[in-house]
């Protein structure tokens, strides 16, 4: 403060009052530009913000001002069956899609980053293809081509849970493919070196070298994979059945006919649930330095 | 364990001769989306080319009356326009809005940096369908913003802003928004400090210091976070349906719709690959547009 004061002083002694204009304008400029981060940063809060209220309203039609608060709405969300069910489902189908992801997508970044073979770009670019291709279009594609299969085969894939999870791989692997990636390259190749020539056999090397050495991207892809397989609306639309829906799209079907306490307890029980795992993950893994 | 093997007895990783196991370490994960994202692409694509008939439902046939009837039906090119007008809207809005902030991201040196960075990524992890549910909260006719116009006096009766192209906007700008700051943040960060300070010392007042040194610079970050972000919002299924209503309709919508309500499996694919092939075409003209011009700029740059 004391030296800002001086510099001032001395420059405010030394120049015109033009100067002193053309500091008092940057100042305002870049206040200015605080201001509209900072609203900027507010408006993409805005709306976790209100579903957090309005699942406490007292009142069931939603308005302006709360008429008072309760927590009836929760236990109301969860005496509804689909969002029950939905819930459970979710997160059956997030955890398996994760484990499935996250070991094949793991295993085929290592073999991308630390072997030199023919079509190796080609591979990366078909594992990272997921990425490319539209929800609805994955999720419809995956529609007609079940119902062909079914009929091939006589087997079930609508509205089962491998038939959700198969699907829902497709949204973990090219996550787990960056992030695994990343955090490979990123690795000093003279520890392993080091630890062979100390006599460790490679499977040795590697369980003790080199996984530790991955974990960080490996705890963030599953965090991502699971994440993105339980919010996931798109490529699940038309892959659910009757009795066997995710929670997302149970609250589209919902949301469609209104806005209310209830559903707003049921979308604050999902953002609670995913900052929690954020939070818990950011204690093991820094989460700012992999986004 | 004969894979980890192999995976150990490489540690160089770059020998060319011999037979290595190393690579079919990718078989698993390349057999997942050959046979749940590859297959599936094309045997809707080749469904593309069939014949829609009311009574038989799909009739295999060879044709291109799909994408015949697309590009001569008003309101499917009313669709793809709105599509890609909301797109592309939404895209240099999130541009103008996200700049500010992942600039004083990347410059700050404060101890809740992290914390900033993982407050940007939580809204994009909650997902849709849960923002949408916010949104409604925001904007129907008992929603906070009526109910605040109401209470000062602004309007005398709520303001129809739910099920409306503004409602659908703002949605979709608070859905892209984290992408392209976090995008133009980490470009931002690999611009060094020291080129501002010197275009500031040799006289250039802030305003020419972004236009004619920041952004610049940081054209290959606007150029990336807009491909994505543009993308994201020609794909946009949730928020269109929730906040704009049945009366808007963009491409992933309308898709869906020919899938479900007429099941016209042969159309909602033909329209699957022109929505996909638009956004492609369109993302590329908008890259070569814009890094021609970064080309421009160093050329005229170089004699001064």
């Amino acid at each position: 403060m004391t030296t800002r004061a001086l510099e001032a002083a001395r420059n405010g002694a030394a120049a015109a009052p033009a100067a002193g204009l053309a500091r008092l304008k940057r100042r305002a400029g870049r206040w200015a530009l605080r201001g509209l981060a900072g609203l900027v940063f507010f408006f993409i809060f805005i709306p976790v913000i209100f579903v957090l209220w309005i699942s406490l309203f007292q009142q069931q039609i939603v308005s302006f001002p709360p008429e008072g608060y309760t927590l009836r709405w929760y236990e109301n969300a969860f005496a509804r069956s689909e969002f029950r069910h939905g819930f459970g489902l979710s997160l059956q189908v997030a955890f398996i899609a994760m484990v499935i992801g996250v070991t094949s997508g793991a295993a085929g970044a290592y073999a991308i980053v630390r072997f030199r073979f023919p079509g190796r770009e080609a591979f990366n670019n078909l594992l990272l293809g997921p990425l490319v291709v539209p929800g609805i279009v994955a999720g419809t594609s995956l529609y007609v081509y079940y119902i062909m299969v079914e009929n091939l085969l006589d087997v079930d894939f609508r509205g089962t849970l491998h038939g959700l999870v198969l699907g829902h791989i497709l949204l973990t692997i090219p996550w787990t493919v960056r992030l695994v990636s990343a955090s490979l390259v990123g690795l000093d190749r003279a520890v392993e070196e080091a630890a062979m020539n100390l006599g460790a056999g490679p499977w040795t090397t590697f369980r003790r070298i080199t996984l530790p050495m991955m974990r960080p991207g490996l705890v963030a892809a599953s965090l991502f994979s699971f994440i993105q397989s339980f919010e996931n609306l798109e490529l699940t639309l038309l892959l659910v059945g009757p009795g066997r829906t995710t929670l997302p799209v149970a609250m589209l079907n919902y949301l469609e006919f209104r806005i209310d306490p209830t559903i707003a307890a049921v979308a604050s029980v999902q953002i609670v649930l995913i900052g929690a795992l954020m939070l818990i993950t950011d204690r093991f893994v820094k989460l700012s330095r992999i986004v | 364990m004969a894979t980890a093997t192999a995976i150990g007895a490489r540690p160089g990783g770059q020998r060319a001769e011999g037979f290595s196991l190393g690579p079919f370490l990718l078989v698993p994960a390349s057999l997942l989306v050959v046979a749940f994202l590859a297959a599936p692409l094309l045997v809707l694509f080749r469904y593309s080319f069939n014949r829609y008939s009311p009574r038989e439902f799909m009739v295999d046939a060879f044709t291109l009356e799909n994408y015949a009837r697309f590009f001569t039906d008003a309101y499917f090119i009313g669709v793809l326009a709105t599509t890609v007008q909301v797109a592309a809207v939404c895209t240099l809005v999130s541009l103008l809005f996200a700049y500010p902030l992942a600039y004083l991201m990347a410059r700050t040196e404060s101890r809740w940096k992290s914390a900033l960075v993982i407050a940007v990524v939580f809204p994009l992890m909650v997902g849709n369908v849960v923002r949408a549910a916010g949104w409604m909260a925001v904007l129907g006719n008992e929603g906070i913003v009526n109910h605040l116009m109401l209470s000062i006096g602004l309007i005398s009766r709520p303001v129809r802003l739910m099920y409306t192209p503004f409602a659908v906007y703002v949605g979709i700008i608070a859905v892209v928004l984290p992408y392209m700051i976090l995008t133009l943040q980490s470009v931002i960060e690999g611009i060094g400090r020291e080129v501002e300070e010197a275009a500031a010392n040799l006289g250039a007042g802030p305003m020419t210091t972004f236009r004619r040194v920041l952004l610049p610079l940081s054209l290959p970050g606007v150029i990336a976070g807009g491909t994505l972000v543009f993308i994201l919002c020609m794909n946009a299924y949730a928020t269109p349906v929730l906040l704009g209503g049945p009366q808007f309709k963009m491409m992933a919508p309308a898709l869906y719709d020919q899938f479900t309500r007429t099941t016209n499996w042969p159309f909602g694919a033909a329209l699957a690959f022109i929505l996909m092939t638009s956004t492609l075409l369109l993302t590329i003209v908008g890259t070569t547009v814009l890094s021609r011009r970064m080309h421009h700029r160093k050329l005229e740059a170089a004699p001064r």
